[in-house]
């Protein structure tokens, strides 16, 4: 991680006059992460999984939440590539549409903890002090609890819906990113160049916010593609329990718990949304992996 | 390298198992905790029958409950003056041997069994009725803690309300008492054996300043011991029952599994002894299982969707009837029932004696819903809520389920509806209050007697909060009819009246009446001697457990 310092290092002093190196740094890392296949078998899935969730509604046969009663608890057929569900509903239109509710939670919740997370931990890494007490056990305390308790705490606060479980997700990762980077920047801002804009008097904010923060990030991009599996899962077990999604939502989670009372009569509803999560995840774990690697200099 | 990809595989997988067993989790430790209690069972000697059940109880008070889940257990606890023949509502004598009435009907004289006590020691007898049935009708009563709609629902509001037909209950001496009413009451007798109407220790209503909710003290076949709050509940045999050689189970535990796969599981697994709540879809796999009985409750119910009548856009009897048009009951039947239910057509059973099998059904016409909602103001629908509750009942296996079918025929006449969840107790005080719009809810009939399903949940005497009315449907035309056949004793011109009241609350849809259902429960093959009752409160008095 420290090797892209140097090169970072070199472009604080005159911001924008000299920028290949970094430029070069992220094409090094890709060509690094396409060696790995693993790697590229992630991100070929969340690939995959972006695409359906955007043309969910081109892709889909059906009205993921058009019922037809009668026909209901379907084996696989012409019409239905993936059976019915327990409504009648359209398997597979209700995956796709899945897709797009489950990566929106993800993205999103995970852009939210990051903002928030990484501007609480950049103030409680770079000032130190009082403001660092107080925001690492506040984190302290978020992360005495079991992750998923505090999102059903949260969710039960706010009430149950997709937004607000996006919202607990979001809380509940916070810390995860809050104390990366906060322990990132307590070594960037010992770094001379930090010193040396010091010495030339830059503003704090243009110190953090232009040369602190782009020198912190790196395991944070890692940390976030990995986050963004782990948001999903959350989001699912909170959909899962009733406190996500709500009825007729397609949401994965909620698909499960719905379909689960039928194991034994109609199997294949409850093996299609737990596949479709257990693979979103694992393509966001693959892929992030392969980015830590790629961005870790000791791998080379 | 490899090893990220191997741990990669292998925590997505074990995520998505731990997510897909999270329903089933529960059963096992819910399971476990209550063997630990019963001490091992059935094999150290001590029978113990775990009884598997969707929802906690609200209170152990009878007489200020409402819910089936209270009754459950209540009815093992206390005994009524009368009861009914277990399957049946043929009445039998209970903690009274025998009666009669006056030729004019106005008065009633119970003659009470002697030498029964309550489970603290203390005597049965007229006194303790007296004190009973004081605290429940007089709202002055120091003991009258509580809402107590059952015994304003049953008979007309409470002392000083101008519809009460008890007028007073007196000791005539120590084992004989007597009820006098305002006019004859048909349903009387019947009203008499229902398990609100039991007796309790006026000792342990005393020392609990009224509040018995978690004391309970009776003179039935089985004790008190501990209640964990959504978890379960404990009795014990009573050792000095006056059945010789009643009970045969040493210990009763209650156990709240919510979800109903999870808790066939558990009976499967052999944690749990009996079940209600079965999902219909499931009753072939307790058939084909060689350790399992099946039963079928008899058909007394009935599951509506009731509009609040006092709300926007549902007080226009047009909305109400496009909603009913819209609603494609006989899909949601056959769909969520598996053969185990009707639609409803009206609020009593088929089977009863007083419903009007005549009415016709409004038909599933999406077109004309549309023109009744245009008329009505609404041509492009509107935005409401849809309450569902969170627990299987009897009348309704998955209600979850069923108003998420509810919903999307909602929308093909353009109402967005959300469906709203609370937990049981406070899902029961809020529709009694009216904060809903619109409610799913049912009805397990608990005296035989068609009184108990209108009188009780369509009259204007019951909706005012807290309302077993939860339609808070008033028509001063149905409240005459229906007080007028509390009054006719004989049960022809009695029938005819509710016909006639049936037909109107048809054309004013306060409700959607959904389904009569055929509960089906299951067993463990060791359990003999359990008969399901028609009110859902099963008798455990003559249950025991083979090997």
């Amino acid at each position: 991680m420290n090797a892209n310092q140097p090169a970072a290092a070199a472009t604080p002093v005159e911001p924008g006059a000299w920028t290949p190196p970094r430029r070069s740094i992220w094409l090094e890392a890709w060509k690094r992460l396409r060696k790995q296949r693993a790697a590229m078998v992630g991100g070929g899935i969340v690939v995959l999984f972006i695409v359906i969730g955007l043309l969910a509604p081109l892709l889909a046969p059906y009205d993921p939440t058009d019922q037809d009663l009668a026909h209901h608890l379907q084996w696989i057929s012409a019409q239905h590539w993936l059976g019915t569900d327990e409504a009648g509903r359209d398997e597979l239109s209700r995956l796709l549409f899945g897709a797009r509710i489950s990566l929106t939670i993800g993205f999103f919740s995970v852009i939210a903890s990051l903002v928030v997370g990484a501007l609480l931990g950049l103030v409680a890494g770079f000032f130190g002090g009082w403001a660092d007490v107080l925001i690492s056990r506040v984190f302290d305390v978020m992360l005495a609890f079991p992750s998923i308790l505090l999102a059903i705490a949260i969710v039960a606060i706010l009430g149950p819906g997709l937004f607000n479980a996006l919202l607990a997700v979001a809380i509940i990762n916070v810390p995860t990113y809050g104390r990366l980077i906060r322990s990132r920047v307590l070594s960037v801002k010992q770094e001379e160049y930090i010193l040396a804009c010091r010495a030339l008097g830059m503003s704090t904010s243009r110190l953090l916010f232009r040369h602190v923060l782009p020198n912190s990030w790196a395991p944070l991009i890692v940390q976030a593609t990995l986050g963004i599996g782990t948001a999903i899962l959350d989001a699912a077990a909170l959909g899962f329990l009733g406190l996500g999604a709500q009825p007729p939502s397609p949401e994965w989670g909620k698909m499960l718990s719905d379909a689960k009372d039928y194991i034994t009569n109609a199997p294949w509803i409850v093996a299609a949304p737990g596949i479709a999560i257990a693979l979103s995840v694992l393509g966001f774990n693959l892929f992030g992996d392969g980015l830590r690697d790629a961005l870790d200099p000791k791998m080379k | 390298m490899r090893r990220t990809w191997i741990a990669a595989v292998g925590t997505a997988t074990a995520l998505m198992l731990a997510l897909a067993g999270c329903g089933n989790a529960s059963a096992p430790s819910a399971g476990n905790a209550a063997n630990g209690t019963s001490g091992g069972g059935t094999s150290s000697g001590s029978k113990t029958l775990v009884f598997g059940r969707g929802g906690d109880s609200v209170k152990l008070d009878p007489a200020d409950v409402t819910d089936g889940e209270s009754f459950r257990v209540t009815q093992q606890i206390y005994e009524t003056l009368v009861d009914y023949k277990p399957g049946t509502f043929d009445i039998q004598p209970r903690l009274a041997t025998d009666w009669s009435a006056s030729s004019d009907g106005l008065k009633w004289t119970f003659h009470l069994r002697k030498g029964v006590k309550f489970q603290d020691g203390t005597d049965f007898n007229a006194d303790a009725v007296v004190f009973n049935f004081d605290r429940w009708m007089d709202k002055s009563n120091p003991y009258h803690k509580g809402d107590f709609e059952y015994f304003a629902s049953m008979f007309g509001g409470f002392k000083g309300d101008p519809g009460l037909v008890l007028q007073d209950v007196k000791k005539v001496d120590e084992y004989t008492v007597e009820f006098d009413l305002k006019h004859p009451f048909a349903p009387f007798l019947a009203d008499m054996a229902m398990p609100c109407f039991a007796i309790a220790s006026p000792k342990d209503i005393q020392d609990h300043q009224g509040d018995i909710a978690r004391n309970p003290v009776g003179t039935g076949p089985f004790e008190f011991v501990s209640w964990k709050q959504n978890d379960k509940i404990v009795l014990k045999k009573n050792p000095n029952y006056w059945q010789s050689g009643l009970p045969h189970l040493d210990q009763v535990v209650f156990q709240v599994i919510q979800d109903n796969k999870s808790r066939l599981n558990a009976l499967q697994s052999g944690e749990l002894d009996i079940i209600d709540g079965v999902n219909p879809v499931d009753v072939q796999t307790i058939k084909s299982d060689p350790n399992l009985q099946l039963f079928l409750r008899p058909s007394n119910n009935v599951g509506y969707l009731a509009f609040n009548t006092q709300k926007k856009p549902f007080n226009d009897v047009r909305v109400r009837q496009a909603i009913n048009m819209a609603i494609d009951k006989k899909a949601i039947v056959d769909a969520y029932f598996n053969g185990l239910a009707t639609p409803a057509v009206t609020p009593l059973p088929p089977t009863m004696w007083g419903n009007d099998t005549s009415i016709q059904d409004y038909p599933v016409d999406i077109a004309k819903a549309k023109q009744l909602l245009a008329e009505a103001g609404y041509p492009n629908g509107f935005q409401t809520e849809l309450w569902a509750m969170p627990v299987a009942r009897p009348y309704m296996p998955d209600p979850q389920k069923i108003a998420a079918a509810i919903q999307d025929d909602l929308k093909k006449i353009g109402i967005q509806a959300k469906i709203v969840t609370y937990d049981w107790a406070t899902y029961l005080k809020k529709t009694a209050n009216g904060e809903h719009t619109m409610c799913l809810l049912g009805w397990s009939g608990d005296n035989g007697d068609p009184d108990d399903f209108l009188y009780v949940l369509l009259d204007s005497d019951n909706a005012k909060p807290p309302a077993q009315n939860v339609a808070f449907y008033v028509n001063p035309q149905v409240h005459q009819l229906l007080t007028q056949a509390q009054k006719e004793t004989d049960q022809q011109k009695r029938a005819q009246l509710y016909k006639q009241a049936e037909q109107i609350i048809f054309k004013d849809a306060p409700w959607v009446p959904l389904d009569h259902s055929t509960p089906p429960l299951a067993a463990s093959k060791k359990v003999t001697g359990f008969v399901p009752s028609a009110t859902g409160s099963d008798e455990l008095l003559n249950v025991d457990i083979q090997g």
